[in-house]
């Protein structure tokens, strides 16, 4: 009897202790009002900057060059606002996982978080508690510039109800639409003399590579998470589809341009279009575009195997390919090869569908658990506004990591060394950069650039779900299982891995999707979304 | 204290003694098994009350206790996904196999080492069989991919080097409950076999002996002495194994069948499936209902697989 009360009263002061853990976590002090002359600098803080990427390897060269770079800019820092800055990488390996989880810590370990409403989950972890509510006063007090800079109307696609938790990258022009990239010399070369401008153009390309430059590594060497910009490519190019961002990972409801507020899964919906892309997928798989076990293929390294020509194809957005097709030092094909160019078919271009970015693409957050969110607004405003430590955030040390040419263009010094030297993918700064006080890369490639931007701005439309943060509590389970379904069976089609017909497939995978509950999804979807946009 | 001991052994034997007289008499023995008495009270104890996460929407910033109370819906998930049944079955299907080849090498194996006159060979061998338990499963994975994989496979090199045609694992899930098997036996096998080793190190030599002078040869002695004196810790084995039977091995197979969707039918197991279905919305409540539920049915098998057994043979049963 004596042992079972004492048991009792044990587990009954562990569970009281754990709760009081669990309450006081890290509530920061979201109050914070008067103005940036009374603000408390006295005690010298360190503002942990949250970013996925890798870390530079310690102890080598390129660590010190960042070291470098930061020393100069914790100078500035410290002097305005008694702080300075410290990198937190999140590694690219499962980044999405090590994100949430280091955001769940809650321990005060990151400060300023980089993140993203479309492929860095914005939206659940600020519902999950994740991030700090950013005051009007706040704002105006701490980040004062930024305040006065981002318009009203697009703090409003930063609220979630009715509080701002998000400071978006709003003015700067880059493009992340999908595309294939390849080596427009070699199209030409296959008989497509204006380059590739539809799905079949790119088989066309694909099947040419393969037979004629027999020494590549790979005419793909894709690993198997392309999969779902592949079939969302597809299904842009082949319809007016407009996806909704953030639901889940895979692009599996959205509207129509022509009627934007009815929700559709084109999954479902679409199937001759989808066994078309199974049939066509399965010519390239036959083909041997790929490597044959690419859903076990994880090295990932493609890129960079384009960059100095071992294989013909890179799936990515157009960002992207503004640096492939430029001849910057890492991109050794235009040294090899001076006949060498890089073109991008978008997906999206048969259909003239492409979507503008949406401004949460990349924005900042202060963590909940940050023990200093006054100071670590204050860093940010400086790192976002003031033209120094913007350049030694982005570019590197003047005369080290870049330098002004004549014409007042970005370039890099004689003896610069882009493995070692390069700051920009160190920091990896894509929440805030400013174009008011960007500098152009005259390493850029900006005749084939421009042109394409022309282009984009002839058929594009912004993005229409800006203001929607779903609500998925009650239906989350159902999201969860859509999209495994999806992802199962879109990869099999993707990579043309399938048994039986392409028919076959698309149908099991709608049988799929159906038991799985999409349809509850998509009507739970539209019924948010006729309280949001039917008023 | 020492007297009162003194005088409780001495004098009343048939007196109940008290708590705290028995907790001082075992005092060495208590302290030996201190260390594993606070690594499961601060590791599986201390953390209990955590449970009730799976009965929330977890929000980082309220803590367990203080998040909205959800009841059973976090469980709703795993029976939605219309993959509950196939999930289970893949999961206990391999667990069965695993148990039962695997324990049947290990004795197997344990008797062959036991058999083995020369104490270098049998050095030798044990650690090449211990070998493969240390290397980590991410390793596993890439060895396994670079053994069997299409294009540049060590198997296929060797396979079109004979002239003969390539084989294609990676798109052919019927071959992988076999090769899964076989990988888990591999790693797992030389470990097992130490248990028992070491069980039939303690038999007593005198018994073997005796049979030997009797006229028993090798075999019979296997068959009449070892294998009889390793029953009990056969048994115990087992129902401990049991106790995860809806426990799958995540490293293994998320190493080595990772996201290739083409091998799912055979190969998905509970914790392979939740991992890659919560992965997307970081979901904590749900994959702790899952392990919850795991936790449970584990929980009755070892409730009914131990009075069972002690049904038939109470010294067997675990408690």
């Amino acid at each position: 009897m004596k042992k079972k009360l004492l048991a009792a009263l044990l587990s009954l002061t562990m569970v009281a202790s754990l709760a009081a853990c669990g309450g006081n976590g890290g509530s920061g002090s979201a109050g914070g009002s008067g103005d940036a002359a009374s603000v408390d600098t006295k005690e010298h803080v360190v503002i942990n900057y949250m970013t996925t990427g890798d870390p530079p390897e310690a102890g080598s060269e390129k660590e010190q060059s960042l070291n470098d770079m930061l020393a100069k800019l914790n100078a500035i820092l410290t002097e305005k606002v008694n702080a300075e800055i410290k990198i937190y990488y999140i590694p690219w390996t499962d980044y999405l996982s090590n994100y949430n989880l280091t955001l769940a810590r809650m321990d005060g370990s990151v400060d300023l978080v980089g993140t993203a409403s479309d492929w860095l989950d914005a939206w659940p972890n600020a519902k999950n508690g994740a991030f700090l509510e950013l005051s009007e006063d706040m704002l105006k007090t701490y980040a004062p510039k930024t305040w006065a800079s981002v318009p009203a109307d697009h703090w409003e696609l930063c609220k979630y109800n009715g509080q701002i938790y998000l400071m978006p990258e709003d003015n700067y022009a880059q493009w992340t639409n999908h595309g294939w990239i390849y080596r427009l010399d070699w199209a030409k070369e296959a008989g497509l003399a204006n380059g590739v401008h539809s799905w079949e153009d790119m088989t066309t390309y694909v099947k040419w590579v393969k037979e004629n430059k027999t020494d590549l590594k790979y005419v793909w060497d894709s690993d198997g998470t392309q999969y779902s910009q592949m079939a969302n490519g597809w299904i842009v190019s082949h319809s007016d589809f407009v996806a909704i961002d953030g639901i889940c990972s895979g692009a599996l409801w959205g509207g129509k341009k022509s009627d934007l507020y009815t929700i559709y899964a084109p999954a479902m919906t679409d199937t001759d279009s989808l066994v078309a892309y199974a049939k066509m997928m399965k010519e390239w798989a036959e083909a041997g575009v790929w490597p044959t076990d690419v859903l076990n293929n994880t090295s990932g390294s493609n890129r960079d195997e384009f960059r100095v020509g071992q294989v013909a194809v890179e799936q990515h957005h157009t960002q992207t390919w503004t640096d492939l097709c430029s001849h910057t030092p890492a991109n050794t094909i235009y040294d090899t090869d001076p006949a060498a160019e890089t073109g991008i078919f978008y997906f999206g271009e048969e259909a003239k569908n492409v979507v503008a970015l949406s401004i949460t693409h990349g924005a900042m957050a202060v963590s909940a658990g940050s023990k200093n969110p006054e100071r670590a607004l204050m860093v940010y405003d400086l790192i976002r506004n003031d033209q120094d430590c913007y350049n030694l955030f982005n570019y590197g040390i003047e005369g080290v990591s870049w330098e002004k040419d004549a014409n007042g263009l970005r370039t890099t010094p004689a003896n610069y060394n882009s493995d070692t030297q390069n700051i920009n993918g160190m920091t990896n700064y894509w929440w805030g950069r400013n174009d008011d006080l960007e500098i152009k890369d005259a390493t850029r490639n900006w005749d084939a650039i421009d042109k394409l931007y022309a282009e984009y701005d002839k058929i594009k439309i912004d993005y229409p779900y800006g203001q929607f943060v779903p609500e998925v509590d009650d239906i989350q389970g159902k999201i969860d299982n859509c999209n495994e379904q999806y992802t199962n069976y879109m990869k099999q089609i993707s990579f043309g891995l399938y048994n039986g017909s392409a028919e076959d497939i698309v149908a099991e995978m709608q049988n799929a999707l159906k038991t799985a509950g999409i349809d509850d999804v998509t009507a739970a979807l539209q019924t948010q979304f006729d309280a949001l946009y039917k008023k | 204290m020492a007297r009162k001991e003194s005088v409780s052994t001495g004098n009343a034997p048939a007196k109940k003694k008290s708590i705290l007289q028995v907790l001082w008499r075992y005092r060495v023995l208590e302290l030996m098994c201190l260390p594993a008495v606070v690594f499961f009270f601060l590791f599986s104890y201390m953390p209990m009350p955590g449970i009730y996460v799976a009965f929330v929407k977890y929000n980082y910033r309220n803590g367990i206790f203080g998040s909205k109370f959800v009841g059973l819906q976090n469980f709703e998930f795993l029976a939605e996904s219309g993959k509950l049944f196939s999930l289970t079955r893949n999961t206990v299907l391999y667990n069965l196999a695993f148990i039962a080849l695997g324990n049947l090498l290990a004795v197997f194996v344990a008797i062959l080492l036991n058999e083995i006159r020369s104490k270098w060979f049998k050095k030798v061998s044990q650690t090449l069989m211990f070998l493969p338990y240390f290397i980590s499963q991410v390793l596993v994975g890439l060895l396994v991919y670079s053994l069997l994989n299409y294009d540049t496979g060590f198997v296929n090199e060797i396979l079109t080097g004979m002239g003969k045609a390539k084989w294609q694992p990676y798109s052919d899930p019927s071959v992988w409950p076999v090769l899964l098997v076989l990988i888990h036996l591999w790693q797992q096998t030389g470990y097992n076999s130490v248990v028992y080793f070491a069980a039939i190190c303690g038999i007593d030599a005198e018994i073997i002996e005796a049979a030997k002078v009797d006229g028993a040869n090798a075999f019979q002695r296997i068959r009449y002495i070892i294998l009889p004196s390793l029953r009990s810790t056969i048994v115990i084995l087992l129902l401990f194994a049991l106790g995860g039977i809806v426990r799958g091995n995540f490293g293994l197979f998320w190493n080595i069948i990772g996201s290739n969707s083409m091998l799912y039918d055979t190969t998905d197991i509970i914790e392979t499936f939740v991992y890659r279905a919560t992965m997307s919305d970081f979901n904590f409540s749900t994959a702790s209902a899952v392990g919850f539920y795991q936790s449970v049915v584990g929980f009755v098998i070892v409730m009914i697989a131990n009075y069972i057994i002690k049904k038939i043979e109470p010294d067997y049963s675990l408690f």
